[in-house]
């Protein structure tokens, strides 16, 4: 099992899928986990299912970013400060172009994106992030590599996200803040099941074919991102890491 | 939106091909109707009526009589 003692880490979208199963995961690992969700309900439940001490929760809108800040700065003030940050937030619609309205790409980069970038440049600063190093993952995905229809505005918020993270990789090296990103493939999440309702069966039955090894599960991509958040990985910052089950191969 | 308007806008919105459409026009008759035009009645119904249907929901139905039965017939004015 991956060692995270010590590891102080904030979790986007720590109420279901990905980013539940990592919280847990990691709390199971020895860190501490502060977790942000919208939902207060199951945010409770996934904090309350952490093994472990020192976590904390918030459920709120993360695009208030003047309270995101506020949480930040009150998680910090006892002078622990933060070394991990997952931001695993985000939402998918399927849109034809046709309905692809400036309106509909601000939603979808508002939360895939900007909330992303914007909780990153928070943590960034000196005063917050462990100065003995953190790391930083970006939930992208593999439709950020690749096209599918009706998914314009999901497919370039995602390749925005990775673009930008390698970017924000050499900023914040000398920081000594690595910047990964994980691109997976469908996983069977929530969030996929609202997918496969937006889709036809046919078109359904053509992407649950297309993943040779059958569709993900949060625990598949869970162990990578415990893995990238280690020190393990402690040389390992700008590269993207494609887990889909074989769908892009 | 009177019913004929919606059949008229729906098929503008979706481009397909053929035009003259009415409420007992079978979806399967008309050329262009594929898993593109799913996406976009999903999207029309969604942007008019605030209303978010699934494709399984589309599959089933048969023609615009249906499609408007599924929305609510009192979500239209009367022809």
């Amino acid at each position: 099992m991956i060692n995270l003692e010590g590891k102080r880490i904030l979790v986007t979208g720590a109420s279901s899928g990905i980013g539940k199963v990592f919280s847990e995961q990691a709390a199971s690992s020895g860190a501490s986990l502060i977790l942000w969700g919208r939902n207060q309900e199951r945010l409770a439940e996934t904090f309350n299912s952490l093994e472990g001490s020192g976590h904390e929760y918030q459920a709120f809108d993360m695009t208030n970013y003047a309270l995101a800040e506020q949480h930040i700065l009150k998680a910090v003030a006892d002078g622990r400060k933060i070394n991990g940050f997952v931001h695993s937030a985000g939402i998918e619609r399927t849109t034809p172009l046709k309905a692809s309205t400036p309106e509909v790409f601000k939603e979808i980069f508002e939360i895939n994106v900007f909330a992303a970038f914007e909780i990153a440049r928070l943590l960034s600063r000196k005063s917050i992030v462990d100065p003995a190093g953190a790391s930083f993952i970006f939930l992208s995905s593999v439709k950020g590599k690749l096209g599918d229809p009706g998914k314009v505005a999901y497919c370039s918020s995602k390749s925005a996200l990775l673009a930008g993270v390698k970017a924000m990789a050499l900023e914040l090296a000398g920081k000594k803040i690595r910047c990964n990103c994980v691109l997976p493939g469908i996983v069977n999440t929530p969030m996929t099941e609202k997918l496969f309702e937006s889709v036809p069966p046919d078109a359904k039955q053509k992407i649950i074919e297309g993943h040779p090894l059958g569709l993900g599960s949060p625990e598949d991509v869970s162990n990578l991102i415990c893995f990238l958040i280690s020190d393990q990985a402690g040389w390992i910052t700008g590269s993207e890491y494609i887990i889909d089950g074989g769908y892009s191969a | 939106m009177k019913k004929n308007e919606f059949v008229e806008q729906l098929s503008e919105y979706c481009e397909f091909e053929n035009k003259g459409f009415n409420l007992d026009t079978q979806f399967k008759s008309i050329e262009g109707y594929d898993s593109l035009a799913l996406m976009s009645i999903i999207a029309f119904v969604d942007e008019k009526f605030s209303m978010k249907l699934t494709a399984l929901q589309l599959r089933e139905l048969k023609d615009f009589k249906s499609l408007i039965s599924l929305i609510g017939s009192d979500k239209f004015e009367n022809d």
